[in-house]
This record gives structure tokens, C-alpha cells and sequence, in this order.
């Protein structure tokens, strides 16, 4: 009960640490999902229900942080998060070039999802940005990744002893 | 409620997913009014994005702080090799101006006489204790024999008494050696000036029935050949009318400084200066 009553807490910690790593590294140029990386981690990581909540809070604190239209990123991280699930099970996640190739699909992923949106709902053109934008973030979150992924593994390995 | 509990992970999922589609599509047809779960969001990012902010601005002003001491150092330490520099550069200019000072004498000098100068350096000095002469980078090669005269401004010094082809060594009318005939400006009396080491020159032979006064100029009387007549050679500082002698002891202070000379001119004959005219 506790993990769903820190989760808004700790979602919104994620999201503006994530706002203000990009904003001190790539000064704004370029975006640094870590909230994405976090939901693709809990694919691998957690059981259905708590990845879903945690997708779902995380996409929404997402929404009201970043100022895109309330939902969409709700909905994007809870699919991926289903997606990023019922792929682990066939992915060997301790190779690294595995996690990076997934993770920069999972980005790709939401990015085309975000376009399309867009196209849909707005009729807005934005494939020019893939170029400048959204595949150098694919790449951002397909390389810091493996990183993360090490990382949590050894909180979860000094926290929980847990290996596997 | 069998069917609730067995698929309550799809149930949620599928709630989850509805209810963000529902946002998505509530927004997109009644515009863009926050609800009340985004102004709690907002409401809770603020003081946590303030609190990030302000540790991020701290360490940002610390390492820029550092970059700027570092910038700073590396500027001092430039700075003060540029200060060396312009030290090394303004000493030079010292040097050089002091040098042209002493060369405009020594030309100033060469215009007063009517005799032919061979400018020379002093390129050492003699350490002995009584013994009181300079080397000069002139020889024979330049024209240059011994007993010439050598002076600086505003006087005679010495005369060379070892030549060889490009150095030379020249007695300084303080040593102990040295005697050259001069006379005492204002009255005309003519004397033997003889070096006195550290104690400068002594004249001598004047009687004591004349009149010699302290601050009386010493010049060359001409006599001998030797030296010209009429070059600087001291000033009196001290009389002593010894009254068991026949004769004034006068003391003379020579007008140059020999523990700083650097140039020196030598007088070679004036006809040779006529000859090269």
C-alpha cells in the first residue's frame, strides 16, 4: 500500500529531476526521458498492476509538468509499459544491447505515437522534428538505459538482496 | 465478482487505459481547463521544482565560482610572468638609457677636445689591493698604444700601460704608480699629481708660500707629452701645511667615480684626427 501512496511523491520527483537534468545538461536543446526509462525498467521489474499504476501516475505527472495535452503521455506510458511487459518475457534484459536497442524502440515508439497524435488530432505536421528532436532523444534514452537498469539492480540488490 | 477477482490486473489495466483516453479525449473536445488532480500535481511540483532549482543554482554558483578562481589563477600567474617581462623590458631600457647618458658625456667630451677618441669598454678590473687599473676591449688593432691617455667625462683617468691587439690595460691616476704633471687651475701652480689608492690623489711639490684652497680644480699641465694640458684630473678637499716640510700636502679628489666606469674614451694623437679629417 505504501508503493502506491509514494508513488505521486516520488513520480513527481522523477519528472522535475528529469526537467532540470535536461535543463542543466543539454540546456534545453535536448530531452532526457528518464520517466521513460523508469517505465520501460518497470516492464522488466514489476508485476502487471504496479507497473500500470506507476505507468500511469508517471505519464500523468508527465503531462501536467511538461504542459502537453492532459493524457496523452498517460495513455503512451501505459502501453509501453504493457509493451515493455509482455517483451521482457522473451528479451534477455542483463545484455546490454538489448536494453539499448529496446529502449530506443520504446522511445521511437512513443515518439511515433506522439506524431501521430498529433497528425490526428490537430493535423499538425511535426515529422521534421525526428530528425532534430526525437531521434536524438530515442538515442538519449537507448544509451543512459543499460545505466539505469545497472543501477537499479544494485539499490534492489543492496535493499532487497535481490539478484534476479 | 468471481470474474472481478480473476481478471482484476486486466480490469485495471483496461481502467487505466480508458480513463487516460477519456483525459485525452475530455481535453481535446472542451479544451484546455486543468482538473483538479493536474492543479494538485502542479501545486506539489512547485516547491520541489523551487528546492531543485535552488540546489542546482548553488552548485552551479560554486562550480562557476571555481571556474572563474581557476580562470583567475591562471590570469594571475600570466599577468605576473608579463610583469617579469616588462620588468626584464624596462631594465633593459634603463640600461640602455643609462648608457646613451654616458655615451652623449663621452660625445659631449670628443666635442670639448680636439684630439682623436677610440671609445673602449671596460671589460675588467684589476682586484689587487694596491694596484689600480681596468681592462678595456681595445688593441693595437684599433689604433691603440701605451702611455695614451684615457678619459671620461669631464676627465682624465689613466693612461695604457700594456697593449695587446684587442685589450688593454690602463693605469688609473690612483695608483700608487702613477704621476702626472698638473697644474692648479685658478693660480697657475704647477705639481706632481700622485695616486693614493682608496685615497684618491695626492699633489705634490707645491710650496707652501702658495696659495692653494680647497675646491681649487687640478688639471693637466701638458708637460711631458703624456697628457694634454687642460684635462680634468680633481679638486682640492683638503690642505695641510705640514710646517716640517716644504711643501703644501694636498689632497685631491678625482672628479670620476672609478668603481663605475663602463665606457672609457682614449685620447689617440690629435694629429691623427687631423689626418682623418
Amino acid at each position: 500500500m505504501i508503493y502506491y501512496l509514494l508513488l505521486p511523491f516520488l513520480s513527481i520527483i522523477l519528472v522535475i529531476l528529469q526537467s532540470t537534468i535536461t535543463d542543466v545538461i543539454f540546456s534545453g536543446r535536448l530531452v532526457f526521458e528518464l520517466s521513460l526509462i523508469v517505465v520501460i525498467y518497470a516492464g522488466f521489474r514489476l508485476d502487471l498492476a504496479r507497473g500500470a499504476v506507476l505507468a500511469f501516475i508517471t505519464g500523468f505527472v508527465f503531462d501536467c509538468v511538461a504542459g502537453s495535452m492532459p493524457g496523452l503521455f498517460t495513455f503512451i506510458y501505459v502501453v509501453i509499459f504493457l509493451f515493455s511487459f509482455f517483451a521482457s518475457s522473451r528479451l534477455a534484459a542483463e545484455k546490454i544491447y538489448i536494453i539499448v536497442l529496446f529502449s530506443f524502440f520504446c522511445a521511437f515508439l512513443e515518439d511515433l505515437m506522439v506524431i501521430l497524435f498529433y497528425y490526428l488530432a490537430f493535423k499538425y505536421d511535426v515529422l521534421m522534428n525526428i530528425y532534430f528532436v526525437l531521434l536524438p532523444k530515442s538515442l538519449i534514452v537507448g544509451l543512459f538505459a543499460p545505466v539505469f537498469f545497472y543501477m537499479m539492480r544494485r539499490v534492489e540488490v543492496f535493499f532487497y538482496e535481490k539478484t534476479d | 465478482m468471481f470474474f472481478l477477482r480473476k481478471y482484476k490486473t486486466a480490469i485495471l489495466i483496461i481502467a487505466l487505459l480508458a480513463i487516460a483516453l477519456m483525459m485525452l479525449s475530455v481535453n481535446l473536445k472542451y479544451g484546455a481547463e486543468r482538473g483538479f488532480f493536474s492543479k494538485i500535481v502542479l501545486q506539489a511540483v512547485a516547491p520541489v521544482q523551487k528546492g531543485l532549482n535552488a540546489s542546482i543554482k548553488s552548485i552551479r554558483d560554486a562550480w562557476l565560482r571555481y571556474i572563474f578562481l581557476v580562470g583567475i589563477e591562471e590570469e594571475n600567474k600570466n599577468l605576473k610572468k608579463k610583469i617579469n617581462e616588462l620588468k626584464s623590458v624596462i631594465i633593459s631600457y634603463q640600461e640602455g638609457y643609462l648608457e646613451a647618458q654616458r655615451l652623449k658625456k663621452l660625445l659631449s667630451l670628443t666635442d670639448d677636445y680636439n684630439y682623436n677618441f677610440i671609445p673602449a669598454r671596460v671589460i675588467g678590473r684589476e682586484q689587487a689591493a694596491l694596484s689600480k687599473t681596468i681592462l678595456i676591449n681595445k688593441g693595437t688593432v684599433q689604433g691603440l698604444k701605451a702611455g695614451m691617455p684615457v678619459v671620461v667625462p669631464p676627465g682624465l683617468i689613466g693612461r695604457l700601460v700594456d697593449v695587446s691587439w684587442h685589450a688593454s690595460k690602463v693605469l688609473l691616476f690612483i695608483d700608487e704608480n702613477s704621476n702626472i704633471d698638473a697644474i692648479v687651475q685658478r693660480t697657475r701652480m704647477q705639481g706632481i699629481i700622485s695616486g693614493a689608492g682608496s685615497r684618491g690623489l695626492i699633489l705634490k711639490y707645491i710650496s707652501k708660500t702658495q696659495d692653494v684652497q680647497e675646491g681649487d680644480v687640478i688639471v693637466s699641465s701638458g708637460m711631458g707629452g703624456v697628457f694634454p694640458k687642460g684635462l680634468l684630473i680633481g679638486q682640492v678637499s683638503h690642505v695641510d701645511r705640514l710646517e716640517a716640510s716644504l711643501f703644501l700636502k694636498i689632497n685631491v679628489a678625482p672628479f670620476v667615480d672609478f668603481s663605475k666606469l663602463e665606457e672609457v674614451l682614449v685620447l689617440a694623437s690629435s694629429e691623427n684626427k687631423t689626418k682623418q679629417q
